[in-house]
Order: C-alpha cells, then sequence, then structure tokens
C-alpha cells in the first residue's frame, strides 16, 4: 500500500481536514427526487466507507441508486434531487453542511469522475490537451502553458503519446478518449476518484486494456477509486470491496472474494447467479423474477421480498437491520439476525440456492 | 511523471512549430475547395483596389475636373466609358470599393458581436433571461430593415450634424453602418441560440461544470467554439447582404453624396437616365463589382463552413 495520502500528495489537504480520519465515510446518505409532486427514495439510508488507496465497487441493477449515491457524495444532481439526511465525511469534513461555494473547493480537486461516454464528456471543437488542462487551470488557479505541459505529463501517463494532445476528440478511438477522460479525473491530483461505469459501451479488448491502466494507476499513484458497474467481473478484477444496492438500499458489503464466494443476501446470490459462468451450464442463466420495484412507493419492510424466494412474514413489515458478520461482510437480511454466525436463520432448501460462480 | 523533459525554450519552439503546422494544414484544406479559392481572389482583387485607389487609377476624380466627356462610351482612355459628367466610370469603381467594403465589414462586425452575444446569452441562462433577450430580438427581427433604415438614417446625420467626423468617417458612412448592424442582428441571434440551447445539453458542459468553470468561461470556451462554424459562416453572408443594403440605400439617395460607393453611383446612373440612354458602362460597372463581391464572400463563407468545423473535415 502507497504512503497515506496526506503525506503523498503535492497539495494540501482542505481547511479542516483531520489527516488521520478515514478517506471518506458516507453515513445514513439518503437523496430524493421530487417528481410531479411524488417522492423517489433513490437513495434511502446508505453508509459505506472508503479507506486510503481501496477500491470500492458499487454495484446492482439499473435504477438502484448507484450513480446517484456517487453523485450525491459532490451534490451533482439535477435540480429535482435533494439529501435529506445523512453525512459525507471526507477527510472528516461533512461535505453534506458545505455550501454551494464551500463545495467547489472539493469538486475535482479532491473527488473528481470519469464519466460514461466519453465521447459525450468531451468538447467536439476542443483540443484534448486543452480540456485536460482545463481543471488545472480553473481549479488550482496554474496559468495555461504550465497546465498544458502538466496535460502532456497526463496524457503520457495514461498511455497516450503527449502529441495527441494536438488531437480533437474525434480523431481518437474510443479506448484513447477513455483514457483521456482519466487523465482528466487525475489532473489536480484528486484523494478518490469516481469512475461511474467507466468501461461500458467499450469493446472487451479496450476494457480489459482500461481496466488495466486503472489498477496500474492504482498501484503507482495509490489512488482511492470507486468504481460503478453492473458488470460483477468488472469489479472482481479492479475493486478490494463490493457494495451490493437494492432499490436504494445497502443489501450486501464486503470483501469482493468473500462477498462473491459466499454470497449471503438472496438478491447477492440470484444477481451472482444470473451472470454466465464459464464453468457452468451455459444453458441455465438464471434470472431474478420481477422488477426493481417503484421508488415512489417501495415495498414495506425489506425492499427485495417481493422478489424474494426465501421471504418471510417479517421480511414484508421490518426494515432488515445492518448486521456486520464476523468476516467483514455486512449484510441486511433478515435471514442473518443481530449476532449472526453467518448461516442463514431458517433451512433452506440445498437446490433453491444458486451456486456462485467460483 | 513520465515523458521527456522539455526546456522552456524547447516548448516554446516546439508549440510554434505546431501553430504553423495547424496553419498550413487548414490553408490546405481551405484551398481543397477551389469556389472558396475564387472568392479569395476576388475579395483580394477588391481589397487592393480598397487599400490603394489612387495607385490604380489615379486621384478620385471630382465632378469640377473630369477627365472625359459626358457617357462618352468605353475607349482606350476610358476603359469602363464616362459618367454624365465627364468622369471615367473605372476611376469611381475602383474609388467606391473602399468604402463598400468598409461598410459591409464593420456593419456585420456589430451584427455578429450583438447577434452572438445575446444568442449565447439568451441559449445557455434559458428561462427568464431567453424570454427577454428573445422578445427583443423578436422585436427587432419583425422591423423591415430597409424601412427602418430608411427612417433612422437621416434622424441620426441630423442628431450628429452633417458635418461630424468619426475616426475619419462622415457621420452619413456612420450611419448607415448602425442602422444596417442594429436592423440585421436579430436574425443572427435566433441562429445562433438554437444552437446554444442543443450545445448547452450535451454532457461536456455538465462535465465542465463539475470542474468548476463559471457560467462566463463555459460559455466562451465551450458553446462559442462549438457554434464558431455557424457564426463564421453567418458572418460573410451578413458582410454580403450588408453591402447590398448600403447599395440600397446609397440607390435611393440616403447614402453619402460626397464619398463614391457603388450604390451612389449607381444612384446618379439612375437619376441622369444612364440606361435609357444607353450608357450601359455605367450602370453595369458598378453592378458587376457588387455582385462580384458578394459572390465572393458568400464563396468564402462556404468554403470557411467546411473548413473550420473539425468533425466535417475528418470525413473527407
Amino acid at each position: 500500500m502507497a504512503a497515506p495520502v496526506a503525506s503523498r500528495r503535492k497539495q494540501a489537504l482542505p481547511k479542516g481536514a483531520d489527516p488521520d480520519a478515514p478517506l471518506l465515510v458516507v453515513e445514513n446518505l439518503a437523496t430524493h427526487f421530487s417528481l410531479d409532486g411524488q417522492t423517489v427514495r433513490a437513495v434511502d439510508g446508505v453508509s459505506f466507507t472508503v479507506r486510503d488507496g481501496e477500491a470500492l465497487g458499487l454495484a446492482g441493477e439499473s435504477g438502484c441508486g448507484k450513480t446517484t449515491t456517487a453523485l450525491s457524495l459532490l451534490r451533482l444532481l439535477p435540480s429535482n434531487a435533494k439529501i435529506v439526511s445523512g453525512s459525507v465525511r471526507l477527510f472528516g469534513v461533512d461535505l453534506v453542511k458545505k455550501s454551494e461555494r464551500g463545495l467547489r473547493r472539493y469538486r475535482w480537486r479532491e473527488i473528481s469522475i470519469v464519466f460514461q461516454g466519453a465521447m459525450n464528456a468531451l468538447n467536439p471543437v476542443r483540443r484534448i490537451e486543452e480540456q485536460i488542462a482545463e481543471p488545472i487551470e480553473v481549479r488550482l488557479g496554474v496559468d495555461g502553458r504550465s497546465a498544458l505541459s502538466r496535460a502532456g505529463e497526463l496524457l503520457e501517463l495514461v498511455g497516450i503519446p503527449k502529441r495527441r494532445g494536438r488531437a480533437y476528440p474525434h480523431e481518437l478511438s474510443g479506448g484513447m478518449r477513455q483514457r483521456a477522460m482519466i487523465a482528466m479525473a487525475l489532473a489536480c491530483d484528486p484523494a478518490l476518484i469516481i469512475g461511474d461505469e467507466p468501461t461500458t459501451a467499450l469493446d472487451v479488448m479496450v476494457q480489459a486494456q482500461i481496466l488495466e491502466l486503472l489498477e496500474r494507476l492504482r498501484r503507482e499513484l495509490g489512488l482511492s477509486m470507486i468504481l460503478i458497474t453492473h458488470d460483477l467481473s468488472v469489479i472482481a478484477e479492479t475493486c478490494d470491496r463490493v457494495l451490493i444496492m437494492y432499490a436504494g438500499r445497502v443489501a450486501e458489503e464486503g470483501d469482493v472474494g468473500q462477498v462473491f464466494r459466499t454470497p449471503r443476501h438472496p438478491y447477492t446470490q440470484k444477481l451472482l447467479s444470473s451472470f454466465p459462468n464459464i464453468r457452468a451450464d451455459r444453458r441455465t442463466l438464471e434470472v431474478i423474477p420481477g422488477y426493481p420495484p417503484d421508488l415512489r412507493n417501495p415495498p414495506a419492510g425489506c425492499r427485495f421480498h417481493p422478489r424474494c424466494a426465501f421471504a418471510m412474514d417479517v421480511c414484508r413489515t421490518v426494515v432488515p437491520p445492518d448486521v456486520t458478520l464476523d468476516d467483514g461482510v455486512r449484510v441486511a437480511c433478515h435471514l442473518y439476525p443481530l449476532g449472526s454466525d453467518g448461516t442463514p436463520i431458517t433451512a433452506i432448501p440445498a437446490d433453491a440456492i444458486a451456486k456462485p460462480p467460483a | 511523471m513520465t515523458g521527456a523533459i522539455l526546456t522552456p525554450g524547447q516548448l516554446r519552439a516546439e508549440r510554434w512549430r505546431l501553430r504553423a503546422a495547424g496553419l498550413r494544414s487548414f490553408v490546405r484544406r481551405f484551398a481543397s475547395h477551389p469556389a472558396g479559392v475564387v472568392g479569395v481572389v476576388i475579395i483580394i482583387v477588391f481589397g487592393v483596389m480598397a487599400i490603394a485607389p489612387s495607385v490604380l487609377v489615379g486621384p478620385f476624380e471630382t465632378p469640377t475636373r473630369p477627365s472625359g466627356l459626358p457617357f462618352a462610351p468605353p475607349s482606350a482612355t476610358h476603359v469602363l466609358g464616362a459618367d454624365e459628367q465627364g468622369r471615367d466610370v473605372l476611376n469611381l469603381v475602383v474609388h467606391g470599393a473602399r468604402i463598400s467594403l468598409l461598410v459591409g465589414l464593420l456593419a456585420s462586425a456589430i451584427t455578429v458581436l450583438l447577434g452572438a452575444t445575446v444568442g449565447i446569452v439568451a441559449g445557455f441562462f434559458g428561462g427568464r433571461t431567453d424570454a427577454i433577450l428573445m422578445r427583443i430580438t423578436d422585436f427587432f427581427l419583425i422591423l423591415p430593415t430597409f424601412v427602418l433604415a430608411l427612417v433612422l438614417a437621416p434622424i441620426i446625420v441630423d442628431v450628429f450634424g452633417v458635418g461630424t467626423e468619426f475616426f475619419g468617417m462622415r457621420i452619413t458612412l456612420i450611419a448607415i453602418i448602425l442602422v444596417i448592424g442594429v436592423t440585421s442582428w436579430a436574425s443572427t441571434a435566433r441562429i445562433i441560440r438554437s444552437q446554444a440551447l442543443s450545445v448547452k445539453e450535451r454532457a461536456f458542459v455538465d462535465r465542465a461544470r463539475v470542474i468548476g468553470a463559471g457560467s462566463g468561461r463555459i460559455m466562451f470556451n465551450h458553446i462559442l467554439p462549438n457554434v464558431m462554424s455557424l457564426i463564421v459562416a453567418n458572418t460573410v453572408l451578413v458582410i454580403a447582404s450588408s453591402i447590398l443594403t448600403e447599395t440600397t440605400l446609397s440607390f435611393v439617395g440616403l447614402g453619402d453624396p460626397q464619398s463614391p460607393t457603388w450604390g451612389t453611383t449607381l444612384h446618379y446612373a439612375q437619376v441622369t437616365g444612364a440606361p435609357g440612354s444607353g450608357a450601359w458602362w455605367y450602370t453595369a460597372a458598378p453592378g458587376v463589382a457588387i455582385v462580384l463581391v458578394v459572390l465572393a464572400f458568400t464563396l468564402i463563407g462556404n468554403a470557411l463552413d467546411d473548413t473550420l468545423n473539425p468533425k466535417l473535415s475528418a470525413r473527407k
């Protein structure tokens, strides 16, 4: 593991920061959208921690609140969204309490984003190097020329020859554009990078290259990362820990190996078994019956109970508490009551549990 | 960080080298449009006339010192014949280039500056700003340029006094430039706004916001470059129409009688009955000059539109 952020970074930590505090602690975060007078509980009480140098994978179906959670960290939300409760502590500083102006100091300088679909996130009529230099100029107040030469260094770092910085986005391949986006995210030497589906819409070979690049950057720069994806294999490959979300809540969270080897939450089990397994019979890919719930009117109790094969009476009325098991995995399911040793409380028919992929 | 370390001197040299390469590639791409090249050649010819008319055809002939006979047809001494007072028509046309081009350029500068600013600001901010700016734009859009010009030109001259000069230009000219500028920016603003509306919804504008760029920076660095090809193409067309408006105003007698412009020349040709008396050279010479210049600007406009848009040029 690389040296801690405070000593590694060239820039000073923001004012009021505690160098000994964990990098990012999110507690009980809730972000609601108002839509035609109704409230959509997109994120409803999510807590997690990202330690320095760690990569956390955020997984779940479309619409389960992965991206909203990530964008809530910097309050980059549409105008009809509001953080209604919770805290986001970066180096111990609560970003939820910051004013819009105060938050600017953190945007891109402390937390930056690698957007999905690099073509759209790049201005088509400006040169790549100018766009990478922009945050350096705007956020760090560096003069134009130095910012451009720093942009050149960043391009080399992500494996694009400096000279190609003169190119326009359409002159680069999809993979190179994504690399350029990563270079832009690195521009201000941030404490945390959020990758919002950074490899979606890229072909498998390029995907592998981009993941390899992220992996290398993590090793060399000691980056901390939150990786949002619905591709569990990407998480398995790049992340240290995984957070499975369902309908705006955390279903299960823990070490990638632990969670993928022995998934506890029925949703995690279903999610894993709906992925093709190279060693299993390919014809019997499982699906999760039903649809994710309407978040304007989520089911009472456990939100997964209408689709859960093990649903009990208690699941329909009581919200399952977060239970941290002995192996550090946190799970929110009534099968695992407080003090559980990690085995479900009722006997589950052996054929009901899908075999997790190895 | 990896990458070769360059000294500041080397870095500067490298940048200049790349800039020169960029310019060369722009010229090469522009040159691949023959029509655009023809336009540039025509403008250069008229530009030389505008800059140094006396070198080409001698000093401007006044009615008191004509060099030929009234309505003299084209001959070896007067290639384009003479006007009703015996002045050489070639002399008049060449001396008219300066004012005509100047009026066209300045009027379109006002038009585009006003139109692009209003368009980008309205499109980017939207909401109330957009509504207010667009109502003002609509007001100017429905005003008939020519009628307003007819009314405004004499008023402006009156307010400042006939003899007033700004930067060596007579007030009548300034009035014409202002009138054209003020009456024709509205359509430019509408065009730019519609494009700005679409550009501001693109993801890179959000990204710029996340980075922390302010509204001014986003408009200048992100929206403007994206509407630039539209602005350039529009400018060149506005130059053409400004020259035409100037011609028309002068033709109906609102020009500056003491500045030789193509419109003024046409005005006198009409007043003295040149077309009826067979003196075709008197109307044809300034007429052809106007058509050539307007055509040239239009050709350049189209070629620039192709060249400046990096996406279009990539497809070739």
